[in-house]
């Protein structure tokens, strides 16, 4: 009952989100079809407006738009003329996911690792090295990161390539660039958990009961800890995995995430619709799946809609 | 949605010079076997392009980075020498009717498509009817009106039949003008012109998303296509003149960053780079890589002269002259632009030399004599103060930096303050184009080398004009120039145009273009167009 519940909620938070975005949309001023160099003559300009339903009146492009979608047809781009929504986001994602993916698995091993050895040497110097390299982390934003790592790993030591796209080499500074904020944030989480669950009373049971340091951080601490970790992976998996503008731009990636920005820019109503679309959609699900985890790993929450 | 890589963008492109790094000397290994003998030396050369071409079909395409890649897969019926000159491409032989209005062009035996079949006229004649199909909704459709019945059809207010072009047999096409054109030779090299396979297009709308079904007649065919990453073009062997042809591959890496680019340029990754990163130019303008060529183009500021108070012509001619455009390149934009003086770039070649030489400076840079208008135009308008006047430019750091310039030379110069505003690009374009501005920014490339290309910006019913300033004497004199036959007269007439346009002064220029280039040592013969990407056709790799 639950889950049909929730499946509905869903589809109801996709809805809004696509007629919002489209309404919004459409409030910018500009047009897809404006230039320095104005040259369409009106005759022209009337027949490419038509061709993307942009000569109909709002309700009437919605409708369609809609009837389009629940084909799963997300339209043409009209700055890419001969590209598809769906070709776009076909062929982008490939690079973004796998670097996302690389990005998260860099993230996440090296994040829990570094919160869970800070909290076991609580203010030790071990904790204060963590803690510092963390604020690092989070301080320095991947634009300048990134050119630091291209200068030295690919400029001075031609250990790795600067940037493009092809061979596993191009795809280890990105990784590490995309990786540094979340590995960062990740520790900090892990620690503060971590901390809370080791004073725990039933971890001061476990001990007196004499299980070894290791059974007892594995068993009862990191299994009690990681919950607010997969609070916070769930939506952070969906913004590395569909791209991100300013990494895929320093490393020239052919990811997505340049046209969630470009899109706007140039007023590809398509490609604004689609790129929001496909994000929410991965967005929502994955938060549908993370609830559905928690019940999972946590007996406590039952598959129940009760509570709430 | 992701509001916050819009933050990023935006400091990312402030900062691109706090990111740029100053990577110091660290220069690659010289090329030290140049002794003329290039057998196995692998005749590859990796380019920029930049970003994905939004289109590669030479109907459809706009762009510069679209245009460079059909430039190297499609030939015209004329093309450019390595001077820059128009000379016959697929075209072996042309005639002219008494009447300059008639061309009978006839095709080489040898233009062959890549797949080996021949180049008809009847290809030509289907690409430039499709052109002008309103169906197809080409935005350079307009380069074709000089054709009779051309802008009629792609208005939808005439009938194909009535379209001057005809393909008598396979060799011959016949295209009839409206009014002789002066420089149609020029015209034809543009990639808008250029033929496409009928049977293939006709059969296939999306013929040219990718390389499944791309046939071309250029020195280069199209083999690969990742998009948002990389084009790769291979030679033609079916090219009719592909003895002077060295390069084997071409390789168009899509990298937009340009402190990237030229890192990566650095560590030879690519072998030619444009556009270089404001903060290396100067580091970088003492190598013998490094080039800095003329670029068609002059950066501007209009002005609505139906808003005060650019309304008077003198206080247009103050702005225009109260501010220092040699500081502005020299010190602002720092990539070797040249001051400019008038609207038409440096570039187009006369008898005598250079039409801009020609034409002298048109604009005298007079602090006191500026003042003077000032007060003088204010006077005739009856004011004792300076409505308040707000510069517009589209938000960009270069922009904001020559504004900023503008803006304290003229508070120095006529002890006015005028007030600085941005706008996104989409934006900015829309209130410009309803006119809601005083002064604003703006730049303008000329696809052809012929002053008419740049004059034809302010006639007072282009499209492009946003500054509501009518001149019918200056229309006349263009549209006469354009039927010129003769070059002297018709350098003349635009002269005598631009005469006018500098003495009423919609506008105010900056500066013309330039473009920067790194081009590797281990290639030679690579063509440095005015207004198009290098040309490789010619370009040879000496050494590994």
């Amino acid at each position: 009952m639950y889950i049909v519940k929730r499946v509905l909620t869903m589809f109801l938070t996709l809805w809004v989100i696509i007629t919002l975005t489209f309404v919004i949309m459409k409030c910018i001023p500009g047009d897809p079809f404006a230039s320095d160099a104005d040259v369409l003559p009106k005759e022209v300009l009337q027949n490419m407006r038509a061709k993307y339903n942009l000569d109909k009146p709002l309700p009437v492009q919605y409708v369609l738009y809609m009837k389009n979608l629940a084909t799963f047809d997300m339209g043409p781009s009209i700055k890419s003329e001969t590209r598809s929504v769906n070709s776009i986001i076909a062929d982008g994602i490939p690079a973004s996911s796998r670097l996302g993916l690389q990005a998260l698995v860099i993230a996440l091993f090296f994040g829990l690792l570094l919160g869970i050895v800070a909290a076991l040497n609580h203010n030790k110097p071990l904790d204060f090295a963590a803690m510092l390299f963390a604020i690092i982390g989070i301080s320095i934003p991947s634009f300048i990161l990134a050119p630091l790592l291209i200068k030295y790993f690919a400029v001075n030591w031609h250990l790795l390539p600067v940037a493009s796209w092809g061979t596993w080499q191009h795809t280890v500074l990105p990784s590490i660039a995309l990786a540094a904020s979340p590995l960062a944030v990740i520790a900090r989480f892990m620690r503060s958990s971590m901390l809370e669950v080791m004073n725990q009373n039933y971890i001061k049971t476990a001990n007196a009961k004499g299980l070894s340091t290791m059974q007892l951080v594995i068993k009862h601490g990191i299994r009690n800890a990681i919950l607010p970790v997969i609070t916070f992976i769930g939506p952070l998996f969906v913004v590395l995995i569909t791209g991100t503008f300013v990494i895929e731009k320093i490393f020239a990636i052919p990811g997505l995430g340049k046209y969630f920005v470009d899109s706007i820019f140039n007023r590809d109503y398509p490609v604004i619709m689609g790129t929001t679309i496909f994000f929410s959609t991965i967005l929502v699900f994955t938060l549908f799946l993370i609830d559905i985890s928690y019940r999972l790993i946590d007996p406590r929450i039952k598959l129940t809609s009760g509570g709430n | 949605m992701k509001k916050w890589t819009w933050i990023l963008a935006v400091v990312l492109l402030l900062s691109s010079s706090l990111a740029g790094c100053s990577s110091s000397g660290d220069k690659k290994a010289s090329s030290s076997s140049s002794n003329g003998n290039t057998k196995g030396v692998k005749q590859e050369i990796t380019v920029n392009a930049m970003s994905e071409p939004p289109s590669l079909d030479p109907a459809l395409a706009t762009d510069t980075t679209s245009g460079w890649i059909i430039d190297h897969t499609f030939e015209g019926l004329y093309t450019k020498d390595k001077d820059g000159k128009p000379v016959e491409g697929v075209a072996k032989d042309v005639q002219t009717s008494a009447d300059g209005k008639t061309y009978t062009f006839t095709i080489k035996d040898d233009a062959k498509w890549s797949d080996g079949s021949p180049v008809t006229a009847k290809d030509f004649e289907f690409e430039w009817k499709r052109v002008l199909n309103p169906q197809t909704g080409s935005a350079f459709a307009f380069y074709l009106y000089y054709i009779k019945g051309a802008e009629e059809y792609n208005k939808g207010k005439g009938p194909v039949e009535n379209v001057g072009i005809t393909a008598k047999d396979d060799k011959t096409l016949v295209v009839e003008l409206t009014n002789p054109l002066g420089y149609f030779k020029e015209l034809l090299t543009m990639w808008t012109f250029y033929p496409v396979k009928k049977e293939l297009v006709e059969g296939n709308k999306n013929w040219a998303a990718n390389t499944d079904g791309y046939v071309s007649n250029g020195p280069f065919k199209l083999t690969e296509w990742k998009h948002d990453s990389q084009v790769v073009a291979e030679k033609n062997e079916n090219y009719w003149g592909n003895k002077d042809v060295s390069l084997n591959k071409i390789t168009w890496k899509m990298v937009n960053d340009a402190t990237t680019y030229y890192q990566m340029y650095k560590t030879n990754e690519l072998d030619l780079i444009q556009t270089l990163p404001s903060d290396v130019v100067a580091q970088e303008k003492s190598n013998k890589e490094f080039k800095n060529t003329p670029y068609f183009g002059t950066y501007m500021y209009m002005f609505n002269v139906k808003k005060e108070p650019f309304t008077n012509a003198k206080i247009r001619r103050a702005f225009a002259m109260a501010i220092d455009r040699e500081a502005i390149t020299k010190n602002v934009t720092k990539a070797g632009e040249t001051p400019a003086y008038a609207f038409v770039p440096p570039g187009v070649k006369t008898k005598d030399g250079d039409f801009r030489k020609d034409g002298g400076k048109m604009i005298k840079e007079d602090p006191k004599e500026a003042k003077k208008l000032l007060e003088e135009g204010m006077a005739e308008e009856g004011w004792k103060e300076l409505p308040q006047v707000t510069l517009l430019y589209n938000t960009l750091e270069s922009n904001k930096k020559i504004s900023e310039a503008v803006q304290e030379m003229i508070k120095k110069n006529l002890g006015v303050n005028i007030k600085l505003a941005n706008q996104e690009w989409k934006t900015y374009l829309d209130t410009t184009k309803q006119h809601n501005f005083q002064m604003a920014r703006m730049g303008w490339i000329g696809v052809l080398l012929d002053p008419a290309v740049i004059l034809d910006y302010y006639l007072g019913d282009s499209p492009n004009n946003r500054t509501q300033w009518v001149n019918p004497k200056y229309d006349s004199l263009i549209a006469q120039a354009k039927a010129e036959q003769d070059p002297a007269k018709h350098f003349q007439l635009e002269h005598e145009a631009e005469k006018i346009l500098m003495e009423d002064l919609p506008f105010m220029p900056v500066y013309h273009y330039t473009n920067t280039y790194l081009t590797s040592s281990k290639f030679n013969g690579v063509v440095y167009p005015m207004n198009r990407y290098p040309n490789l056709k010619w370009t040879k790799k000496v050494s590994d």
